[in-house]
């Protein structure tokens, strides 16, 4: 997949500390899919199967009915599901015709499980973030 | 990559998923069948990532194929016994053109890797990679079109139930009509015809893709399928069973006076 993947995946925090070549590599897997505007990109609450980066297009973000906000060619969502295929915790439908690239939870394991260091430079993002919501909620770790 | 076969010769379920598989040996015990091409699950898997290689024996492949096409998910796991994924796995009608193709397949690949897929997995303890073969048909054109049951799936009488609409069958199977019910007892006789409601016809777009046509007034309630035509579905019925075995569930489709057979499977909640 294109450059411009790998360059969206350098500002993802779960990719903070992966370098060109990493990156490079996760962007090989992603598959072009294309929404009508209109269609659901994912459902809040359903299972989840992939991680998106828009390519072109505007897609509404909703939590429980309500418009949260509009993302943008660049901008991604869903990256949680490449580790745990858990639950969506927002709906996004195509607000126009939209492009992504999107790499599934299948897709993206065989790479993290072929390379160590990839992995590892995950699991010290995934602390990262968590320590940053646990210091954001007063808490400490 | 391992498999870009006509569907005559797609025979490895393993490879190219049931459906393809099931119209192939269709083909071979020469059922009427629209010609078509299977494509394994490694090549939609490449198809789907642009792979130039892919893209290209894909094309070459439907060279052969006139008209536009049909394009339907043969997921490997797809129609089994514990599992069903009709209604999360695509299919396209009307596509047209290489770019449209590629597209389409990966369409269909994405829908087997859907949210809504995954979950289904999931719930019903497949949770694995998806495999997803795909068959790329031509698409006929029907005046008629609907569903048959070779065995009353509600009474599991012995007798064949057929649901008939206007245009492609997708009306029927979507839901969008209520389409026109017969009996028909295994000799041939018809037991029951009613007239169903088909205020709407799915038709092929000459740019690709379908729209809903409304009906014209005189033939919403007027039954569309004559005793000849039963006659023929009746027959239809009987060489699938000897084909396939007992109880199918058949789509099927009549389009410039000749009967088609698009799909056939196990009937799953025979007596239910």
């Amino acid at each position: 997949m294109s450059a411009a993947t790998a360059a969206v995946l350098a500002r993802v925090p779960l990719f903070a500390d992966l370098d060109e070549a990493e990156l490079e590599r996760v962007a090989s897997v992603f598959k072009e899919r294309r929404f009508a505007q209109g269609e659901t990109v994912i459902q809040q609450g359903s299972g989840a199967a992939a991680f998106f980066v828009i390519d072109s297009g505007e897609a509404k973000v909703l939590v429980d009915g309500v418009e949260k906000r509009v993302m943008h060619a660049g901008e991604y969502f869903g990256e949680m599901a490449l580790i745990d295929a858990g639950t969506r915790t927002a709906t996004v439908k195509a607000a126009t015709d939209l492009l992504c690239s999107g790499v599934t939870f299948w897709d993206f394991q065989p790479i993290v499980e072929a390379n160590g260091v990839i992995g590892w430079k995950l699991l010290q993002s995934l602390i990262g973030i968590y320590r940053s919501e646990r210091e954001a909620q007063g808490g400490s770790g | 990559m391992s498999g870009v076969v006509p569907l005559l010769d797609a025979a490895d379920t393993s490879l190219f998923g049931s459906k393809a598989v099931g119209l192939g040996q269709a083909l071979r015990d020469g059922l009427p069948v629209p010609p078509g091409v299977a494509l394994a699950g490694d090549v939609v898997d490449a198809v789907a990532g642009r792979d130039e290689d892919a893209i290209r024996r894909v094309a070459e492949a439907v060279q052969g194929l006139q008209g536009s096409l049909a394009v339907r998910s043969s997921a490997v796991d797809e129609d089994g016994a514990d599992a069903s994924f009709a209604g999360q796995h695509l299919t396209l009608l009307n596509v047209r053109g290489a770019d449209e193709l590629t597209a389409a397949v990966s369409d269909v690949w994405w829908s087997a890797n859907s949210d809504s897929a995954i979950t289904y997995r999931q719930r019903v303890g497949l949770f694995t990679r998806p495999s997803v073969g795909v068959v790329v048909q031509v698409l006929v054109d029907p005046e008629t079109a609907g569903v048959m049951f070779t065995q009353n799936p509600v009474t599991g009488a012995d007798e064949r139930v057929i649901e008939a609409s206007l245009g492609l069958g997708e009306a029927v199977v979507a839901g969008r009509v209520i389409p026109d019910h017969y009996r028909v007892s295994r000799d041939g006789a018809v037991l029951e015809r009613t007239a169903g409601r088909k205020d709407v016809a799915f038709r092929s777009l000459p740019e690709g893709g379908t729209f809903e046509e409304q009906v014209p007034a005189d033939l919403v309630e007027t039954l569309c399928l004559d005793d000849g035509e039963l006659a023929e579905l009746g027959r239809l019925a009987t060489r699938c069973e000897r084909v396939y075995g007992p109880a199918r569930d058949i789509e099927w489709a009549i389009a410039g006076g000749t009967l088609y057979l698009l799909q056939c499977r196990a009937v799953t909640r025979a007596g239910t």
